[in-house]
């Protein structure tokens, strides 16, 4: 028996940017992978720890103002996720950690502006009202598949993108960016506002995700509780409930 | 301890003017019938709905109910039902003979019309022990002027609203301040950072160490936004382990009252067993906070702990009763840290976990995946509730062996049937706060 091939997953500031049980993505990411034979490694970096520089794959999650510039300040310090980027190790971000990926983004009464780490064409200012909810978009995987996401958002900034930034999704129910769009995606760095569990209640985008860290395609995993919950939430959603 | 060392502090609503008097007294009779057609009708208790009316009829009922008391708040994310039952059955402990003086807004209706509902039914009585929500401290202190206020704890909570969390200490913060040297003095958590900065202004704090295991919460500093440093606790004598900001000079401070394995120590090293009937290490440093609230008050130690081991199941919690024929243990967790604290109590082989997500569950249920259900491996759980799913979700991640059953009732019948084998009835039943409501209701659990 061969030995299994050992996945890198480091989730970014648990403490910072895990306020909304963000290291939900980290396990469910790390699950898929060992049902499928891998041996997943998990590195939970903390401020003041450097992050590796040979993972695969790594999660930012959400967080308030304050945690939210500590993050980006020591981020962009560290320079680890740009150079993730530039070899092509896939970057997941929600929620906070998305406007982080961004160019700008303002926070607080005054809207001070603070700089991002410029990975994603957006920018992100205060929006008209806060976006608290359940979220539905509608998602074209590259294989031309269309999954439907379903998430909770709550967030006060609203998302503009440029022109190297494709939205991740439509959203047929929710805030999301504010322009009927959520997320932005460019090469192997994904931003999108949902939070925390995101990759529970989307296990397609799970796969994709560690498919574009991977750099290659994986076979679907069958779980039926998992599509009786999306079931469920798409329903709820669609009923307004 | 004699009821004359708690000195009383003006009549109550006596002392007010004849119109103010009038106009309350108006208001509490509507009130009180608003109440008996709720529980007529089989709605509630009647306490919020009473309130409701009386503080429509007269806005300012509760500034005249507060008037003439002396009043000890109790607030915090997690506990506060628990720690106002310990308080004030300490007090009436204290008052002896006379324990009929403390009215206490027991059915844990902590909210404006939820504080006057409990005073209007008990005018006399001028010694109040009050949960107040986070939302209405600041209004206690300025209403109320209150001689204590113990602050428990604060953390992540219905995570829909979770951005109010920095914008309530403040309030605290500042209504403190306002009140000055007339305002309470606090009973405060000094693990807790944003505790301790929000009672940074408080005239005097008698602080308490719980030795919590609950941290995730708190990674900042919330007076310069700088990173917190903890030192490590010593395995053996669990000393240690304080914070400090490592930008400013916000820091644990020294406790007068702290807990170790289960006992409350002084700080001159004395030592009690509060030997409690309410279960879990949390219950002993809510105990150490009732206990410091309580000395204020003028209780001895002794009275003290007598009347709060008389304290069993507080607004249901850790009740036992029968429903649908099974019987079972009823705990509240209403968050990743209630959580945390909650499951090492659940010793049934399969237990039950109830999950909403209603207005007062928090519509989000994202902590779902904060809660370390991995411990519950090789044990079966049954999901139950309106949100059952998602759990059924988070315990296929886990690898915990589960079954789903969202209506309440068939859920238990479903656990004695799995458990049958067992001999360790009862099951134990985690839920939130909605579903924990209900089975309080269809168990008859006062």
């Amino acid at each position: 028996m061969s030995t299994p091939e050992r996945v890198h997953v480091a989730l970014v500031y648990q403490s910072l940017l895990g306020i909304y049980g963000d290291r939900g993505n980290a396990t469910v990411i790390v699950q898929r992978l060992r049902w499928r034979g891998f041996d997943p490694v998990l590195t939970v970096v903390e401020p003041g720890d450097p992050l590796p520089d040979d993972a695969q794959i790594y999660l930012l999650g959400g967080g308030e103002d304050a945690a939210q510039i500590s993050a980006v300040r020591l981020l962009r310090a560290d320079g680890a996720l740009e150079r993730a980027a530039e070899r092509g190790a896939a970057v997941f971000a929600v929620c906070a950690g998305y406007q982080i990926l961004g160019r700008t983004f303002t926070v607080g009464e005054h809207q001070d502006v603070t700089d991002g780490l410029g990975l994603l064409d957006v920018t992100t200012t205060r929006g008209p009202h806060r976006a608290v909810g359940e979220l539905l978009g509608c998602w074209t995987a590259p294989d031309g598949q269309v999954h439907e996401i379903t998430g909770f958002e709550n967030h006060g900034g609203w998302t503009e993108r440029g022109p190297d930034a494709e939205p991740f999704c439509t959203v047929e129910v929710g805030i999301g960016n504010g322009d009927g769009t959520d997320g932005a995606v460019s090469g192997s760095v994904i931003g999108l506002y949902p939070h925390g569990p995101l990759l529970a209640r989307n296990p397609a985008l799970a796969d994709h995700v560690i498919s574009v860290g991977l750099g290659r395609e994986l076979e679907p995993l069958q779980h039926p509780e998992i599509d009786e919950l999306r079931r469920q939430r798409l329903a709820a959603v669609r009923a307004g409930r | 301890m004699t009821s004359s060392t708690l000195q009383r502090r003006g009549a109550a609503t006596g002392s007010q003017p004849l119109g103010r008097r009038l106009r309350l007294g108006a208001a509490v009779l509507a009130g009180r019938a608003a109440a008996l057609a709720s529980r007529l009708s089989g709605r509630g208790s009647g306490a919020s709905i009473r309130g409701q009316v009386m503080l429509r009829l007269d806005p300012t009922a509760l500034a005249t109910l507060l008037q003439g008391r002396r009043i000890a708040a109790v607030s915090g994310t997690n506990g506060k039902t628990t720690t106002t039952h310990l308080l004030a059955a300490a007090v009436r402990a204290g008052l002896g003979a006379d324990a009929d003086r403390v009215v206490t807004n027991a059915d844990g209706a902590n909210l404006h019309h939820g504080i006057a509902s409990a005073l209007g039914q008990a005018p006399h009585a001028d010694v109040a022990v009050l949960e107040t929500d986070e939302r209405v401290v600041a209004d206690v202190v300025r209403l109320g002027r209150p001689e204590v206020l113990v602050l428990l704890n604060f953390s992540r909570d219905q995570l829909d609203r979770h951005h109010e969390i920095k914008a309530l200490g403040r309030s605290w913060r500042n209504a403190l301040e306002a009140a000055g040297a007339d305002g309470p003095v606090v009973v405060a958590n000094a693990e807790e950072p944003l505790i301790v900065w929000a009672a940074q202004t408080a005239r005097e704090v008698v602080w308490v160490d719980t030795a919590s295991r609950w941290q995730q919460d708190a990674s900042l500093c919330p007076q310069c936004g700088a990173g917190l440093a903890r030192t490590q606790p010593d395995p053996e004598t669990g000393e240690g382990g304080d914070w400090s900001c490592t930008g400013c000079d916000l820091a644990e401070p020294r406790a007068a009252l702290k807990v170790r394995d289960g006992q409350i120590i002084d700080t001159d090293g004395r030592r009690w067993d509060p030997r409690l009937q309410v279960p879990g290490g949390f219950n002993v440093g809510n105990a150490a906070h009732a206990l410091a609230a309580a000395h204020l008050l003028g209780v001895g130690t002794e009275d003290a702990l007598a009347g709060m081991r008389t304290v069993t199941s507080p607004g249901g919690r850790f009740a036992t009763a029968t429903i649908a024929g099974t019987t079972v243990r009823l705990v509240l967790a209403k968050n990743p840290a209630g959580w945390a604290e909650a499951l090492p109590l659940a010793r049934s082989e399969t237990v039950v976990l109830a999950i909403d997500s209603a207005a007062a569950d928090g519509r989000d249920v994202s902590w779902l995946w904060d809660v370390e259900y991995e411990q519950l491996r090789g044990r079966r759980v049954v999901c139950t509730g309106p949100r059952a799913q998602d759990l059924a979700v988070r315990l296929t991640y886990a690898e915990v062996d589960f079954a789903v059953e969202p209506d309440l009732a068939e859920a238990l019948r479903l656990a004695r049937a799995h458990g049958s084998a067992e001999r360790s009835e009862p099951f134990d039943v985690i839920a939130t706060y909605t579903p924990f409501q209900r089975l309080r209701r269809i168990g008859g659990i006062a």
